[in-house]
């Protein structure tokens, strides 16, 4: 994908798969607000935290993400009142074993960003991409081809 | 072992013969010393060709998945074996009264592997088993040896040597005398980043993606599965890390609180890649964050990925 195409210093590739209810709406938000973010983000709406299935973050780090995020309403205010119950336990299962697997723990990360934490939204995002610009690209994951 | 033998055949012959079930599977001698394969007998005349012997340990039940019964089916099943049947019962993909359980008390069996690395293997006849000892055959006499020493890495972990399951037990109890099943995984967790990167990836380079892993898991029922599906094709078929990457990930996570350990995608995998350290993974997770769970036996507990309490651990950020 392009940014890592560029000449120059490293620029992460990060995918945010953004629940529609809450933290889509706070991206939004972080957009009216007029605040910023870095534009290495990049955000893919999904209905819900609980459908970003396991092949969609690993087709994404296969395909040249460098970090990826699920962003989800708050335990307790999912629209479908329990889908990031699940989602909670599953991501957090599979972080774990990302990381067993030798995978930096960084970068899969799982936040909760409410409709109204526009400020949030573009905090978390700046700082994921901070930390995976730290950590540098990822390659352990990722396609040779 | 012998008796075993002989009631298994008398378990089969009856059953048959008796018009109770229309098919029995269960295992036959091969060729060769170590050969012990899945035989599926409707015949009560051939009942008698069925074995048990140190090498019977094909997980018999993942056939029942291509069998559509008119009447029963009968199936020997180890304690192992039990657990996967459970488990294919509560995914709803087998009829428990289609089926005739015999469930058989195994204390352990042999890896070929382990005889061919003491050097025995060579002009081996027939390996036997006489209580606590295995008796390898030569041409020219024979040698005793413990049979512990030869047994499965699976065996020696086993949790369950006696069926949780089945409709009669030909057999007596066998002692329960299990090795810790998480201390490789608890030795990988304290390794660095790197050298467990370097350790899975050294493994997954060897692995040729014949799925076989996959078809003797009896977890793994799906009747459509994420890597046969051409639209969208999820897997690719190229030899390269992040697809074989993305197959041992997917299938150990579609496993996740349904893996019952039998072990067996490590037994089956022809490459020696420690499949099983990836479902314990997931299985010691699950038990330290959502309480003991034990799949295929905790029958009245709910599926620890079904379900979810308000207080759970929250995804660290």
């Amino acid at each position: 994908m392009s940014v890592n195409l560029k000449q120059g210093p490293f620029e992460p590739l990060i995918i945010a798969f953004c629940c529609n209810w809450c933290s889509y709406a706070g991206g939004d938000l972080a957009g009216t607000g007029r605040m910023t973010y870095p534009a290495n983000v990049r955000v893919i709406r999904v209905p819900c935290s609980s459908c970003v299935s396991s092949n969609f973050i690993l087709r994404a780090f296969q395909r040249g993400a460098d970090g990826v995020v699920v962003a989800g309403c708050h335990p307790g205010d999912c629209h479908y009142t329990s889908g990031n119950y699940f989602a909670r336990r599953r991501f957090l299962l599979l972080q774990r074993f990302l990381e067993f697997l030798g995978m930096e723990p960084e970068r899969f990360q799982v936040h909760w960003i409410s409709a109204s934490e526009g400020n949030r939204f573009a905090a978390v995002m700046t700082e994921t991409t901070e930390k995976i610009r730290a950590l540098g690209p990822n390659r352990k994951l990722r396609d040779t081809r | 072992m012998k008796q075993l033998s002989e009631r298994i055949k008398e378990a089969a012959f009856g059953s048959l013969s008796s018009g109770q079930v229309e098919m029995v599977i269960g295992w036959q001698k091969g060729p060769l010393w170590w050969q012990s394969f899945p035989a599926f007998i409707t015949d009560p005349g051939e009942t008698a060709s069925l074995i048990w012997d140190p090498f019977s340990v094909s997980n018999l039940n993942k056939y029942l998945l291509n069998e559509v019964p008119k009447k029963k089916i009968a199936l020997f099943l180890k304690g192992c074996d039990a657990l996967g049947f459970n488990q294919l019962l509560r995914d709803g993909r087998v009829e428990r009264e289609k089926v005739l359980l015999f469930g058989i008390p195994c204390d352990g069996l042999v890896d070929p592997a382990r005889v061919e690395a003491t050097g025995l293997s060579k002009g081996l006849l027939q390996v036997k088993k006489e209580r606590e000892e295995l008796v390898f055959y030569y041409k020219e006499g024979q040698r005793k040896a413990p049979a512990r020493d030869f047994y499965y890495s699976k065996c020696l972990s086993c949790r369950y040597p006696n069926p949780v399951t089945c409709d009669e037990m030909l057999g007596e109890a066998v002692p329960c005398q299990p090795l810790e099943r998480f201390a490789n995984v608890s030795k990988l967790e304290a390794a660095s980043l790197e050298e467990r990167f370097t350790y899975w990836s050294r493994h997954f380079s060897r692995c040729i993606r014949c799925f076989a892993c996959r078809n003797v898991c009896p977890a793994c029922s799906c009747r459509e599965c994420i890597f046969d599906i051409a639209e969208p094709r999820w897997l690719g078929k190229a030899k390269e890390s992040g697809e074989t990457l993305f197959y041992h990930i997917t299938r150990a996570y579609h496993v996740a609180g349904r893996c019952v350990d039998c072990g067996e995608c490590a037994r089956i995998c022809p490459l020696g890649i420690p499949l099983a350290e990836l479902n314990r993974k997931f299985i010691k997770d699950i038990n330290e964050l959502y309480g003991e769970y034990d799949a295929g036996a905790d029958l009245d507990k709910e599926a620890p990925l079904l379900t979810f309490k308000s207080d759970d651990p929250d995804v660290s950020a």
